[in-house]
């Protein structure tokens, strides 16, 4: 019997040790394809760079009606962004490549898998951009509009339909993803109904003394009093 | 032939007419006696020129809406009804305006006049013999735009006394004092060249606006131009809740026309009077106390804000300064006209650059605009027309004195940004 377990114990051991021999050489590749990756994207970014800021790209991109880029780029610099997305699809692409090497079966279920998320994490990634780009637009428009009206709670306006609109677009966005679609659903409803009551009531109690001021502009011109203005712009 | 301006019944009635010497578009509300004393003005002009007056068919009052020849004579003064309001809505007056003018360039080009002229105001002291002036040096001297200089009280027409007047002074060096009209008069070398720059601008989707781009468009080509005095103006009471949209569409078009005609006015050069028609007519003015609260509000709340959006306009300096003066308690309040005058040339540099949304840029400047306003209004609140001829004739120097800082800007809009 001790014999048998010894025999057992032998043969495991030396499966184990032929496995994980047989990987040894696919692991050092993946190591290697990690680091040649990473020296090529560092390589890759580095040129881009001053590439992109010869080409005033960061300017451009805020000409173009893309402000919000910056916003979200590391240092405010979307050339930076930029660089660095090329940088990490190169070492995403090598560390590919390395787990190619140490199996196929699994390198093609996961690359499977990866391509058929990607049209999702584009069109997320769509809804993401024309909702901040959306965002930004009304909330000016509200902003101005409101400060012409001489509104003092523009400011709040404003924020409160840039937040309405970047809250649709994440939960849009996650929709799209696909993950957690109940919790996002009924967040987005408490997020969205919470910002809208919240707006409501500003909006109510801030405008009582623009409904006074109405009133009484009515009534001094339903009795005549009112003194004509001479301002005369056009 | 340029027929696309012209709508498919009116262009029956246009053919019906041979040809015109003179063609006369009133947009202005007239009756039929207005009209007919119109033409009768008309027709002692010298030389007894064949006139078309096309009348503004919306603009009629009911029961005149097709009007027809007032009366045949040696001289004919053809009515011809014409939906001259063209896509104007009354939220933008200054699109409507614009097409109008389109319209009547492309009739006056079909008829074949030597000239035409645009009749939109009222007048205070109107005679009929208004429009004979306005017409007169076109027929008479040859000349090629015919300018009014409305007697002016000093809180009418303040768009035009803050910007376009001076702005138009210093970027083309001629002393205006309303050059855009509203009421103009045009020779046939201007309106084939505001047509055929109409054709090419629309090709490209960047349409014209006629009215605005009259001036510029005769003083860069060296065009004669004179001004008449007329009576003063009946300006349409202001509406608060519409002045940053009339301000969005009367420079929208002033800024265009400068990035259009930027090589004409960067040359540097002093600006000359015109010439001018008739006597100055003398009006009185108020001397009342002005309720300015309501405009220093609105420019309070746009420092407290605008500033994200002003920010990415102005140089930081400017928003110092904007800061400062909205501190000052509202009897002190002054804005040096250096200060308006870069804040304008910001804005226009700006939406040269699209440095935001254009309608949003221009909107923001309403405070701004009523900022100066308020200023204006506390240093002319007692003053008679002299003080106010001082204090605009101070506005257009500052203007011509800060083009430097314009061409600058202009040029090197990242390297130079004080």
């Amino acid at each position: 019997m001790w014999s048998q377990v010894k025999q057992q114990l032998a043969e495991s051991t030396a499966r184990f040790l032929t496995r994980f021999a047989s990987m040894v050489p696919g692991l050092a590749a993946l190591v290697v394809a990690l680091l040649i990756s990473s020296v090529v994207g560092c390589i890759l970014a580095a040129v881009m760079r001053p590439l992109l800021s010869s080409m005033q790209f960061d300017e451009r991109l805020a000409r173009w009606g893309f402000p919000s880029v910056a916003e979200w780029s590391p240092k405010k610099s979307p050339t930076l962004l930029v660089s660095r997305a090329i940088a990490a699809l190169v070492v995403l692409t090598g560390f590919l490549i390395g787990i190619a090497s140490v199996d196929a079966e699994w390198t093609s279920q996961l690359a499977r898998s990866v391509v058929a998320y990607v049209p999702n994490l584009l069109g997320a990634a769509l809804v993401l951009l024309v909702g901040s780009v959306v965002a930004r637009f009304l909330a000016r428009s509200v902003l101005i509009g409101a400060v012409n009206l001489n509104l003092h709670y523009a400011r709040l306006l404003s924020l409160g339909v840039k937040w309405l609109v970047v809250v649709l677009a994440v939960a849009m966005a996650l929709e799209h993803l696909r993950i957690a679609p109940g919790i996002v659903e009924l967040a987005f409803g408490i997020l969205f109904g919470g910002i809208v009551f919240t707006l409501a009531l500003a909006v109510g109690l801030g405008s009582k003394d623009l409904v006074t001021k109405s009133l009484e502009r009515d009534t001094q011109k339903a009795s005549g009093d009112k003194l004509e203005e001479p301002f005369r712009h056009i | 032939m340029e027929v696309e301006h012209i709508p498919e019944q009116t262009q029956e009635k246009v053919e019906q007419v041979d040809s015109a010497d003179l063609v006369v578009g009133v947009i202005a509300e007239l009756d039929q006696e207005g009209l007919a004393a119109v033409c009768d003005a008309l027709r002692t002009l010298p030389g007894t020129p064949r006139v078309v007056v096309l009348r503004d068919e919306r603009a009629a009052s009911p029961g005149q809406s097709n009007p027809e020849a007032v009366e045949p004579s040696a001289s004919p003064c053809h009515v011809v009804g014409w939906p001259l309001s063209g896509s104007g809505t009354p939220d933008t007056p200054v699109i409507g305006m614009a097409a109008a003018y389109q319209s009547v360039f492309a009739a006056s080009e079909k008829l074949g006049a030597r000239a035409c002229c645009v009749i939109v105001s009222k007048l205070e002291a109107a005679t009929a013999g208004w429009v004979r002036e306005l017409a007169r040096p076109l027929v008479e001297r040859d000349l090629d735009l015919v300018v009014p200089n409305y007697a002016r009280r000093k809180f009418e027409g303040l768009l035009n006394s803050s910007i376009i007047s001076p702005l138009m002074r210093c970027l083309y060096g001629k002393r205006i004092h309303n050059p855009m009209g509203p009421d103009l008069g045009i020779s046939r070398r201007l309106f084939q060249k505001m047509l055929a720059t109409d054709r090419t601008a629309g090709a490209g989707g960047n349409r014209v606006h006629s009215f605005a781009s009259v001036t510029p468009a005769a003083l860069c080509e060296n065009l004669q131009v004179c001004e008449v005095h007329l009576a003063a103006r009946i300006y349409p009471a202001t509406d608060w809740m519409n002045v940053s949209s009339l301000l969005a569409q009367i420079l929208s078009p002033i800024f265009l026309d400068m990035e259009r005609n930027a090589a004409c006015w960067q040359r540097m050069r002093p600006s000359v009077s015109v010439p001018a028609i008739g006597e100055p007519l003398l009006i009185s003015q108020d001397a009342g106390t002005v309720d300015i609260s309501r405009m220093m509000e609105s420019f309070q709340l746009g420092v407290r804000d605008l500033q994200e959006i002003w920010g990415l306009v102005l140089p930081p300096s400017t928003l110092l300064e904007l800061r400062k003066l909205a501190r000052l308690p509202s009897e002190q309040f002054r804005m040096p006209d250096e200060l308006w005058v870069r804040i304008i040339y910001d804005f226009a540099l700006a939406h040269r650059l699209r440095t935001i949304n254009r309608d949003h840029l221009l909107k923001s400047m309403t405070p701004l605009y009523l900022a100066w306003v308020s200023s204006y209004a506390h240093d002319l609140e007692t003053a008679g027309r002299t003080a106010m001829e001082e204090r605009l004739e101070r506005l257009s120097v500052a203007y011509e004195s800060g083009k430097t800082y314009l061409v600058s800007r202009w040029r090197w809009p990242d390297r130079f940004n004080p």
